[in-house]
């Protein structure tokens, strides 16, 4: 065996000084010849072995694609790919893979893991740019005779999306129901373009749709539809509704004017496009300097956003750097600092100070420090000192979490957790016979690689249920 | 889809505009919303529910802003919109009070009356409805009034040129002194509803009021209607829009209603300079 090359091949990135004023995707990935390279520092652990495989959601088999990629032929490597995953050129963008394939790729004990994320962007945006995807999924669905049922999937983030594609691709006929009016989820409103270009998420979107999946926009489950009437027209239904509501801090001045949640702040831009106003008619106002509370992804989107808007954004986290990165994707948070976004750390806020019209002026904090103690997630567990400190700030942006939507809770019937999550069994159904859940809305907050693996493994349940149901199994 | 299938002029503001959304009107219920969006770069607007026929939603809107300009003067009969989506928001827990009075002085709450009227009076109310205008051109054609769905119906003029002379606040004084009123449902200007809610302070009656506020997503994603209400903070969009008018801190939906001011004024001027 060849020597084992110990340092990352490093993609394309658009230069810092381009990106400030631009939406336009930062990471611009591997060419061809650098995705040969990259894949050749894999090891080729057996697939019965290989830590990275075991550590995707999906259970992508990594180093059998990464084998197909060596080789050149990569419309194998994206077959390979799509027996498990059939977003490819979504979950290569925006998984933090260093917590789960890469996290744990064997090359990582003696240099770096091998770029399996990038790898996996290749070879779908490879798939999408030849119109392979189309071809390989056609396939798939081909395989099947007959319809074998009727499912609604609610909500069309990457749970939903993900259920649909994979019922379809078992024979079933899906409607999906979407309250916005455009497709995506949390893909769309809440990841920027920088991360995930438009164009890409449009096409992953319209490749369900080509598959036969029909999406209902403007359709809110518990008000425009009920959850009985779907059980009802269905056979059974997917909740993939996601963790859509913001958590607020308690504490005075949070409805001062120019405070956001996370979730408007970048609702506003990703999905309605205030960064174009008066092009488009949603509006967003962004002053000089933009505090963004919080280390998680979410903290590190609206600050790159924020920068985009031409305010100074400045990082304010009640822990430290090192524990940012347990919540925040590595990628998002060295991009931020290149960017030229300030931190501030072991700060948590305490009031929002207002001017005379009722705009944010300041935020006032205290500042914490470390106990020699971790808490359930890892993190060091921090106390107030009794020190306070005050910020300028003529915006805000509250990004400390969010929690499942309850609008589908004003319907009974259901079994919710005590943190508004919905109460699934080891099937995902929960304690409505028929109706199975997954993503966020059973999660809390997770990632977008976890719901679509939830989707996907629904997809299989729903299919063991409906066809019990219908005595064929 | 979303077709519009009637626009007709209310006063020199004021428009109706209706539109084909049947998947709204199936389960719409007196005091829920609807969002609309004109165009693929249109904003999210909440809409107030005037009429509901067969699959159709009829709304009355105030050419205020950019869009609802542009919806006036761009859309006609025929063309459609880029989304409705509804019905949102909760409806209203209605009961037989007794006397209750509805009162409004702009587009959403003649509106919201017409159905609550109707609601009312089914479930036995005895109903009073105050309709305030700025002057007797503005007040709205008869088959636009809550009048055929009440037993009182009161016009009120700022400058006393037809009906009442005043503020709906004023004669609702005066019906409150005389009357056992138990109910009171209003909704238009957000400066006036704080004035009611001073005025209705220590009354024995309930009063709601409808808060309008500026919603994105209006499904309870984003926040941005958020509203101090009893202490603490709730979601016009999800647990609104009618709340206790006595327990709404109004100062704050009045701050958070300027949010924008600014850059409003510039979509318009530049819609308008085309």
């Amino acid at each position: 065996m060849s020597r084992v090359v110990k340092k990352r091949f490093t993609p394309k990135v658009l230069p810092v000084s381009e990106r400030l004023r631009s939406f336009g995707e930062v990471v611009l990935g591997y060419d061809y010849e650098t995705s040969v390279r990259e894949a050749s520092r894999c090891l080729r652990c057996p697939l019965w072995f290989a830590p990275c495989s075991k550590a995707c959601p999906l259970r992508v088999k990594v180093p059998a694609f990464l084998e197909y990629i060596v080789k050149g032929d990569l419309e194998a490597a994206a077959r390979k790919v799509y027996e498990d995953n059939l977003f490819p050129s979504i979950t290569g963008r925006v998984c933090p893979q260093e917590w789960f394939c890469e996290g744990s790729c064997v090359v990582s004990k003696i240099g770096e893991s091998v770029s399996v994320g990038l790898l996996e962007r290749y070879v779908g945006d490879y798939a999408r740019e030849n119109g392979l995807d189309e071809k390989i999924l056609a396939e798939m669905v081909s395989k099947n005779s007959g319809v074998k049922g009727r499912v609604a999937v609610v909500g069309s983030g990457p749970a939903g999306l993900s259920a649909a594609g994979w019922l379809r691709l078992r024979g079933y006929e899906v409607v999906v129901y979407e309250a916005l009016h455009r497709p995506g989820g949390v893909l769309a409103y809440g990841i920027p373009e920088f991360r995930l270009p438009r164009s890409v998420l449009d096409h992953e979107i319209k490749k369900v749709e080509n598959l036969g999946v029909e999406i209902r926009l403007n359709h809110v489950v518990g008000k425009t539809v009920l959850l009985s009437e779907l059980l009802s027209e269905y056979d059974a239904v997917f909740i993939g509704s996601g963790a859509g509501t913001p958590k607020l801090l308690n504490i005075p001045g949070v409805d001062l004017n120019n405070v956001y949640t996370a979730n408007e702040f970048l609702t506003r831009v990703n999905l309605m496009r205030a960064h174009l106003f008066p092009e488009w008619d949603t509006p967003i106002s962004v002053g000089k300097t933009t505090l963004i509370i919080g280390g998680g992804n979410t903290a590190m989107d609206a600050a790159r956003v924020a920068l985009r808007l031409g305010s100074k954004p400045v990082v304010v986290y009640r822990r430290d750097r090192e524990d940012m990165l347990k919540t925040a994707r590595r990628d998002e948070v060295l991009h931020a600092e290149e960017e030229g976004v300030e931190f501030r750390y072991y700060l948590q806020p305490v009031e929002f100070l207002g001017d005379e019209n009722g705009f944010v002026k300041a935020v006032r904090f205290e500042v914490m420090e470390p106990l020699n103690e971790l808490d359930e997630r890892g993190k060091k567990k921090i106390v107030g000192t009794g020190r306070y400190v005050e910020i300028p700030a003529d915006t805000v942006v509250i990004a400390i979490g969010l929690e499942p939507n309850r609008l589908l809770m004003e319907e009974s019937g259901l079994r919710f957790n005590e943190d508004g999550t919905i109460a699934v069994d080891d099937h995902l159904m929960m304690s409505l016979p028929g109706v199975f859940a997954g993503g966020d809305a059973i999660r809390g907050e997770s990632t977008v690689v976890e719901a679509m693996a939830d989707g996907k493994r629904a997809a299989e349940e729903i299919d063991l249920y409906v066809r019990r149901k219908k005595g064929l199994a | 889809m979303f077709r519009v299938t009637m626009k007709e002029d209310l006063n020199e503001q004021d428009y109706y505009l209706e539109v084909e959304a049947p998947h709204v009107s199936r389960h719409w219920r007196p005091g829920q919303f609807v969002i609309i969006v004109t165009h693929e770069r249109g904003e999210r607007v909440p809409m107030s529910v005037a009429t509901i026929n067969g699959g159709r939603v009829g709304m009355f809107i105030k050419k205020l802003g950019k869009t609802s300009v542009e919806l006036y003067r761009d859309f006609k009969v025929g063309s459609s919109l880029y989304a409705v989506a509804g019905p949102l928001g909760r409806p209203l827990k209605l009961e037989s009070y007794g006397t209750v009075v509805l009162a409004s002085d702009a587009v959403c709450g003649h509106a919201e009356q017409l159905g609550l009227a109707q609601e009312l009076a089914k479930l036995g109310n005895k109903v009073i409805s105050i309709q305030t205008f700025k002057t007797e051109k503005e007040v709205y054609p008869e088959k636009y009034l809550a009048k055929k769905y009440v037993d009182e119906h009161f016009i009120t003029t700022l400058d006393g040129t037809a009906g009442y002379k005043g503020h709906y606040i004023d004669l609702l004084r005066e019906l409150l002194a005389r009357r056992e009123v138990k109910a009171v449902f209003a909704g238009g200007v957000l400066a006036n509803l704080k004035k009611l809610a001073e005025a209705t302070a220590g009354l024995n009656a309930r009063v709601y009021a409808l808060v309008r506020t500026i919603m994105v997503d209006g499904t309870g994603m984003c926040g941005s209607c958020r509203v101090r209400y009893n202490g603490v903070i709730a979601y016009a969009c999800r647990d609104g829009p009618w709340f206790d008018a006595r327990l709404v801190d109004w100062d704050d939906v009045l701050r958070r209603d300027a949010r924008f001011k600014k850059v409003e004024k510039i979509a318009l001027d530049k819609y308008l300079a085309r």
